[in-house]
């Protein structure tokens, strides 16, 4: 009974997910499938929050499940933080299918299913069970890419995302083919075990760490393997954006985590030396200044977003290098980040839903033109969100990268932080160049106009991510104690 | 030292790559297919080398009796236009990209083995790779990640039917709206 209270949160969000779907193949009508989505992402992430307060120490026979999956605070935190994403993604597409007549109700259930994948992934300590999340909720995302059939734009930017994504997890498992043939484990904790041991200078072993860095910096999208995702995010109906924006990097980030601290958290594989930091550290500083470049050079809003998306990829991967000293405050800032990352970017994928209705899809920044002056209650939110991504208080965004850059220098990463602080001025421009065009703009003669679209979802999404940017923004210090007792420890 | 075993391995091995590579280049969708059942074969002759009979023989029922003959089907379906036709953009690159990407796969095995040091994996018990221990495996000591991958297959079949549902019931977007020239105060 314990280990059923401890599973709750799968057994939840299970059953949830069946029932939204025998709801969509039987029932009559179409219209609570987002709000019966948004329900059981709720309820979830209440579950979870609720075992975190009951404490699972007080829980017996965990070790039932392990190492498959490991029920710690570090799982709850994802577990929270999946739910919250994907249940904005879910009130976003309860607004977005019905406008752009793709109100099909599989779209809930996929979000469903590949929400319970990423929460899979949080959990795992075995590399099988990580793949198989892994592989759940990257299926889901395919499909829910692949969803606009009729835009050859989408069907492009599924196809590519499908075959890149495939390949990477092909690479992905060669690299965990080879670690189980040089360590014998397939479990995290035994894996570490024997590199502790001394396998650690086993060619084998370094190998396979530079293919799973391969297909882990493939799933969160940063610069070499980023090719894919602004196709991705263009052609994807903007929901299923905020899914791969949000919980997609999520679990990517609990997945390469979970592999880097438990799996390779000795001494040598965190040493600059001889580890794995300096070649995240290269990857990150690479990540946010091409990402930052070119998303300065978009002229469609999604794009942008999407190298957005690229760029906090990269600040992320500072918290992660950051581990290698300090890793229970750089493990809690980058937990923090993704928190802050996750309003941020979900609120200002539903407010660009907010700014355009059927067929007037806001897409590009012209768009978006002098909308400031013509719809003012739609272009705040989206003004900003975009300020709390470009990370200007008193908004999250402040505080994720605050803390992400003082775990870097405390750390004594300093030319990181330095590369890290003027990316994030830089970064600052094309945000502003949102509100330039909102409020200083107008269109110009025989544009296309936007005319916002009315939905109870989306104003809804908007305004719980609108009160957890301030919230979060304002005072921080309460959930980043939670996140400092979710951190994972090397080991 | 050659044993029976090391000649049968590379028997398997050698069919398994030709099948690949007829899968990969053959331009006729047929000689494909037949390349992929090929390859599945060789496959399954690998995991018997294994003891694994049990993966075996799903192997081949699995993959060659049923999915290759799916395929078979829809390429009859399909006809002559299955067929495609030769499309040379871009074969520098696409070559370029291939030879790279092997030399790499080669490099990484040649740093693999030439450094590994060879650790004994746990031993096989006696009736490792019958219908019995698998099941016994898969029900005691996997039970849960056979569990969560009920998950992996209901998105892969949701996402299936998503998908192939798409062309129903979805319009042309509008076109959008010219904005009116603005009077001047």
């Amino acid at each position: 009974m314990p280990l059923a209270l401890a599973l709750s949160p799968f057994l939840v969000l299970g059953f949830g997910a069946l029932l939204i779907m025998l709801a969509e193949a039987f029932g009559s009508r179409r219209g609570g499938m987002a709000l019966g989505s948004t329900i059981v992402l709720f309820a979830t992430g209440l579950t979870a929050a609720g075992l975190w307060m009951y404490g699972l120490e007080n829980l017996k026979g965990l070790e039932a499940v392990a190492p498959w999956l490991l029920l710690d605070r570090f799982t709850l935190f994802f577990q929270m933080l999946l739910c919250l994403g994907s249940a904005l993604a879910a009130l976003t597409a309860g607004g977005y299918l019905p406008e752009h007549e793709l109100d099909r109700g599989e779209f809930y259930a996929l979000l469903l299913f590949a929400t319970f994948g990423a929460m899979m992934v949080s959990a795992s300590g075995d590399l099988l069970t990580l793949f198989l999340g892994l592989e759940t909720m990257s299926l889901g995302a395919y499909a829910m890419t692949a969803f606009r059939k009729a835009s050859p734009r989408a069907t492009e930017g599924a196809l590519k995302y499908f075959l890149l994504g495939s390949f990477a997890a092909a690479i992905l498992l060669y690299g965990f083919a080879l670690l189980y043939g040089a360590t014998g484990h397939t479990d995290l904790a035994g894996i570490s075990k024997v590199l502790r041991a001394g396998a650690v200078k086993d060619p084998m072993v370094v190998t396979s760490l530079v293919l799973i860095l391969v297909g882990l910096v493939f799933k969160v999208s940063a610069v070499p393997f980023h090719a894919w995702t602004p196709d991705a995010y263009e052609g994807a109906p903007t929901p299923a954006t905020t899914y791969m924006a949000v919980v997609v990097k999520a679990g990517a980030f609990a997945m390469m985590l979970r592999i880097l601290l438990t799996a390779f958290g000795d001494a040598q594989s965190m040493s600059w030396s001889a580890g794995w930091p300096p070649v995240l550290a290269g990857i990150a500083v690479l990540t946010m200044t091409v990402a930052n470049l070119v998303a300065g050079r978009q002229e469609s809003v999604k794009r942008m977003l999407a190298y957005s998306s690229i760029a906090h990829a990269g600040y992320l991967l500072v918290g992660v290098v950051a581990t290698m000293r300090a890793p229970q405050q750089a493990g809690a800032s980058v937990l923090f980040y993704l928190l802050g990352y996750t309003v941020s970017t979900a609120g200002a994928f539903a407010a660009l839903v907010l700014c355009g209705s059927r067929g007037r899809e806001t897409v590009s920044y012209e768009d978006l033109a002098g909308i400031g002056r013509r719809h003012p209650a739609v272009a705040l939110p989206l003004a900003f969100f975009a300020l709390s991504l470009a990370g200007i208080p008193p908004t999250v965004g402040f505080f994720a990268k605050w803390f992400v850059f003082r775990a870097a220098v405390e750390s004594g990463f300093y030319v990181l932080t330095i590369v890290a602080f003027l990316n994030s001025v830089l970064g600052a421009y094309y945000y502003i160049r949102v509100l330039v065009y909102m409020y200083m703009r107008e269109p110009a003669v025989g544009a296309p106009v936007a005319v916002p679209m009315r939905s109870g979802y989306v104003v809804a999404a908007v305004i719980l991510s609108a009160v957890m940017v301030i919230v979060l923004g304002v005072a921080p210090s309460d959930t980043l104690d939670v996140a400092v007792a979710a951190a994972l420890s090397p080991g | 030292m050659v044993t029976l075993g090391t000649v049968y391995f590379y028997i398997c091995a050698a069919l398994a790559l030709g099948g690949a590579l007829a899968a990969v280049s053959a331009r006729n969708p047929i000689r494909g297919a037949m390349g992929l059942l090929v390859l599945i074969l060789a496959m399954a002759g690998l995991f018997l080398a294994l003891h694994a009979q049990f993966l075996a023989a799903i192997q081949l029922i699995v993959y060659a009796g049923a999915i290759v003959v799916l395929f078979l089907f829809v390429i009859m379906l399909l006809g002559p236009s299955a067929t495609s036709q030769r499309d040379l953009r871009g074969l520098y690159p696409r070559v370029f990209s291939g030879v790279l990407f092997v030399l790499a796969a080669l490099a990484t095995m040649v740093l693999v083995v030439r450094g590994a040091k060879y650790v004994v994996l746990p031993g096989t018990p006696r009736a490792f790779g019958s219908i019995d221990s698998f099941g016994k495996d898969l029900f005691n000591s996997g039970l849960v990640p056979f569990e969560l991958s009920a998950a992996l297959l209901m998105v892969a079949v949701l996402g299936a039917v998503a998908v192939a549902k798409g062309k129903q019931g979805e319009s042309k977007a509008l076109p959008a709206e010219p904005v009116e020239p603005q009077e001047k105060h």
